[in-house]
């Protein structure tokens, strides 16, 4: 008996067949695969309307920090672009620069933040300069106030009382919104 | 690859009606407008809530004979709420970690019935002590908001 090749052997009647000898011819299989792209499509359709749904707009309008905690609010409007004042535990920053240690803030009874009232006060003359031709945009004394949630108010009035000074009279405690914040819900500047 | 529809068998000369569509375009645009939205994403909603430090000038209100002066006050013992000829205590409760809190849900319910009897007021003065820490002034503030008391001031108790 002829040695053979290990495997399936058809009959010679069948694999003369040009039906089922088809079947038995030995050859090389391709190296190329098709991909699916009609699901990759997909999903990445569901991604796009996914994060355009989440898109925003206005982006960053704080400097987040690891060391300050927002407390939550249910009932609040959407940040305006503005100064922003933060207080962590540390220090007190005005747009990322720091103007005093927290911890110098609790101690005396005086009210004043020399430092921090300099710093708005060089932020209005800034403005006021940037905007001298432009009456239809007036200086509104907003600023942006963000703390961590356990800084009591004994600093956070300090800092008020800085902006009062100042001239920054609009005051917005940043929080984190819980529930959905309303995109057409502005704050309503005095 | 990426067919509409699979090649029907074409006889006698006849041209396939089905097209194939190129994918690939879609596909690099699709990654383009993946990778610019994850860079631009805001994870975190920032929500403001606007007050006025007693220092300011206090918005006026539409109708001042149906208003009063309404302070809500924020101590060591909890939330007093007064008004011209009334006050009324809400003492602090015990928290989820035993710690007392102030009680939001008696004052969003004593704000609510303010409210229905005074739906001309909007104005409030939240006058918390030193210790009072930041969470709950955020908190009482947004209480305030929530049952339409829209002009908010802040002022030291003390």
């Amino acid at each position: 008996m002829a040695i053979v090749a290990p495997g399936k052997r058809p009959g010679i009647r069948i694999e003369k067949s040009r039906v089922f000898g088809k079947k038995f011819v030995r050859t090389k299989k391709l190296g190329y695969a098709s991909l699916m792209l009609t699901s990759l499509v997909d999903m990445f359709t569901i991604i796009v309307i996914f994060l355009l749904m989440n898109f925003s707009a206005n982006g960053e309008v704080l400097y987040m920090s690891k060391d300050i905690k927002l407390p939550d609010a249910f009932h609040g409007a959407q940040l305006d672009r503005a100064p922003v004042i933060s207080v962590s535990g540390d220090a007190v920053t005005f747009d990322g620069r720091q103007v005093a240690h927290t911890a110098d803030l609790m101690k005396g009874d005086v009210l004043n933040v020399p430092e921090l009232e300099d710093a708005l006060r060089d932020e209005r003359r800034r403005y006021d300069q940037i905007h001298q031709n432009e009456p239809d945009r007036p200086f509104r004394g907003l600023v942006n106030v963000q703390a961590d949630r356990r800084i009591p108010f004994r600093i956070i009035k300090r800092v008020m009382f800085a902006c009062n000074q100042s001239g920054f009279g609009n005051i917005n405690f940043a929080a984190l919104a819980k529930g959905s914040l309303p995109r057409d819900k502005k704050i309503a500047l005095k | 690859m990426a067919g509409a529809s699979p090649h029907p068998a074409v006889h006698g000369g006849k041209k396939a009606l089905d097209a194939e569509l190129n994918l690939v375009p879609f596909i690099d645009l699709l990654s383009c407008c993946i990778s610019f939205l994850l860079i631009t994403a805001v994870w975190t909603q920032i929500a403001g809530l606007q007050v006025a430090s007693s220092g300011g000038p206090p918005e006026p209100q539409q109708n001042q004979e149906a208003t009063i002066d309404l302070k809500l006050l924020l101590t060591e013992k909890g939330y007093s709420l007064t008004m011209p000829g009334a006050q009324l205590d809400i003492p602090k409760v015990a928290g989820p970690d035993g710690q007392p809190t102030f009680d939001k849900k008696a004052l969003a319910e004593k704000l609510k019935t303010v409210k229905s009897n005074l739906p001309d007021q909007t104005a409030i003065t939240v006058e918390p002590e030193d210790a009072v820490a930041y969470d709950d002034l955020v908190s009482t503030v947004d209480a305030c908001l929530g049952e339409q008391l829209r002009n908010v001031t802040v002022a030291p108790l003390n």
